[in-house]
This record gives C-alpha cells, structure tokens and sequence, in this order.
C-alpha cells in the first residue's frame, strides 16, 4: 500500500493529505493519462494481471477499494 | 461539445485539399498481401523497438529479438487504431458545427483516410498477428475538466496532431528500411505520405485554437502546456507495452518496462521521436519550458 500511496503522492504534489476514502478518480488524483501507469503498477504489487477491457473503476476509486479488491486478497490467497 | 464559445475558424486549405484529391487511392486493392512474413525478417526496425540502445536488447537471444520487433509492430499499429479511433470520432461529432463549417471539406478527407488507416492496420495485424492489442482504458472524469471550452477544443486538435507526429517519426523510418518486409515498408509509406497533409492540416488548426485561447485568457496558456507535456509522456509510454514483451517470450515484464523508461538511451530517443513536435510546441509559445 506504501507504493501505492507513493504513486499518487509524487503526482499530486498539491495534495496534503491522502485519505483512504478519498475517490482518487472524481478528485483527479488520477486521471486518464495516469491510470495506465496505475494499473501497471497494480499488477506488479499483486503479481495478478488485470484485463483493461474487463475491469470495474469502483475497483480503482479509494485506497480502501484498491486494499480490499487487489492487496488483502493477494494476502489472503 | 461546447463549440459556441469558438470563433468560426478559417484556414486556407485549397492546397491539402487539391493533394488530397489528385492523391487518392484504393486501399483495399492497394496492397499486395503476401500470405506470411518472412521467418526472419524483422517487423518493425529494430532501431524503433523499446529496448533499442540499451543492454535489454543485447541479453535477447535473437529469437527473442524477432519476437519483440513483431509484437511492438502489432502494438505500434494497435496504438494507431484505437488512438485514431477515438480521436476521429471526435473529428466526426464536428463536421457540421458552424465553427467548423469552413475546414469540414478537410475533415471530410481526414476522416475518410483515416477510416482506411485502420483498416490497413487492422489487416497487417490480423493477417500475420492473428489480433490487435486491447485499447488501454479511459476515465470519464477526464484531465481537461480545468480548462475552458475553447482549451478543450485545442486539447482535441492538439492530441490528434501529437499522436500523428509521434507515429510519423516512425512511418518515416520504417518506409525506406530495407531490412523489413516488403510489405512492412508498403503500409508505413502509405501512411507516411497521407500523413503529411494531416499534419500540415493539424499545425494549423492548433495555431487557430491556440491564438483563441491566449485571446480569452493568456493565463491558461501554461496549463495548456501541462496538459501537452503530459500527453507527450503519456504517448511516449504507451509504445512500452507489458503484453508485447510477455508475447516475444521476455520474462519480468513490468520490471523491464520500468527499467527501459528510466535507461538513459531511452530517454535520448524519447527526445528524438519528440524533437519535431516539440520544436513546434516551443514556436508557437505552448512549449515545456512553461510548466513550473
Ligand atoms: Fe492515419
Ligand atoms: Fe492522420
């Protein structure tokens, strides 16, 4: 999750802080441009990949989402 | 689309457009598909692959090497189809606004070329590739909800001239390199040559659109600037694509594209393939030396 966190951090430098329910897409803490690097990124932490035509963005929108649908159950398998 | 805000836009095209006409062609009896590619010949110059200049490509067995050159033509012709696929329908949503009424013959030509752009594409992919690669996903909440009407509408233009130079650096290559297929060489002359109008067409439009916004508000020039450095990057990094190096048989996928984005030779060649573009960007004052 620290990589994750860092991945948004060093692109919004704006931002003070990052909270876990904060919808990254709405607010544009990731936009288009950045997402495919995010998705990259994901599947490196999870070693899982992810198909870009079969994927649901509530998946991507908090820090809380992207833990539960991509990094506990990485831990938990 | 917000196009009221936009002054009618006039552009002396009668030169495109003549070329245009005199230059058409039939793409579907143009070509001579033969029924595979040579085994060994490389797909794309082996120069023009993501690992070029830097040691990743000489730890490739040769196999390997062939592999990569085949599977980052189909991605550099997948990119091709599904960037001019959503920018043209964007051009096609325009064509018979008022803004727009003066340059809709161009778009007519525009849109009909690129429509066989794809196409062409498409058949070398499937025919020798057996498939494209995916598009890679969009949010809707998109990077230019900051910017005015007339901003996004140069954002529109913008991208389309980018994308269009970015591919030129490499159909420009690729139409004289002896080493490829013959029919590699055929598609990317092709190419090369309507592209030239679509560039020319694209220049100017983007200095219209540029001169509307720094007219309403030169404050959002900068951030027009931000958003074009961004797509540049953005563009840059989609050429490195996972799928490509796990298809040629290349272990660590995602680790050998970061590896390759940051290799310093890498970076020399970003600053080629951007060097036109960016020699443009900088004249018409919407260079990255604005962005703080
Ligand atoms: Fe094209
Ligand atoms: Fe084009």
């Amino acid at each position: 999750m620290q990589a994750v966190r860092e991945f948004i951090l060093d692109r919004n430098p704006k931002l003070e802080r990052l909270d876990d329910d904060l919808d990254l897409i709405d607010s544009r803490a990731i936009n288009s441009l950045a997402f495919v690097e995010f998705i990259f990124l994901l599947e490196e932490l999870t070693g899982e990949s992810i198909d870009p035509e079969d994927l649901d963005l509530d998946d991507f929108r908090t820090l809380n989402a992207i833990g539960a649908r991509f990094l506990k159950q990485k831990a938990a398998s | 689309m917000a196009v009221r805000e936009i002054e009618p836009i006039e552009l002396e095209l009668d030169r495109l457009e003549h070329m245009a006409e005199s230059g058409y062609y039939n793409p579907y009896t143009l070509f001579d598909w033969p029924d595979a590619i040579e085994p060994d010949m490389p797909w794309m110059s082996e120069s023009l692959t993501t690992l070029a200049g830097t040691p990743m490509w000489d730890e490739l067995t040769r196999e390997q090497q062939i592999a990569l050159t085949k599977y980052e033509a189909i991605n550099f012709f997948s990119l091709n189809i599904h960037g001019i696929r959503e920018l043209m329908s964007e051009v096609v949503m325009r064509i018979h606004e008022r803004t727009y009424a003066n340059v809709s013959e161009f778009l007519h030509h525009f849109i009909g070329e690129e429509n066989e752009h794809m196409w062409f594409f498409a058949q070398f992919c499937l025919r020798y590739g057996g498939k494209l690669y995916p598009a890679q996903p969009t949010l809707q909440a998109d990077s230019v909800e900051h910017l005015s009407p007339v901003a996004r509408e140069l954002v529109v233009f913008a991208r389309i001239l980018i994308f269009e130079e970015i591919v030129d650096h490499y159909n420009a290559y690729m139409a004289t390199d002896e080493s490829l297929p013959h029919i590699a060489r055929e598609i990317n002359r092709v190419h090369h040559q309507d592209e030239s109008r679509h560039v020319a067409f694209g220049r100017m439009i983007f200095t219209n659109l540029l001169g509307q916004v720094a007219k309403r508000d030169p404050a959002e020039v900068p951030l027009v600037a931000e958003y074009l450095e961004n797509y540049l990057r953005y563009s840059i990094a989609t050429l490195y694509n996972p799928a490509a190096y796990r298809d040629a048989g290349i272990p660590d996928a995602l680790a050998l594209r970061r590896r390759a984005l940051e290799h310093p030779a890498r970076h020399a060649a970003h600053e080629r393939i951007l060097k036109r573009t960016r020699t443009f960007l900088t004249k018409a004052g919407v260079g990255r030396e604005l962005v703080k």
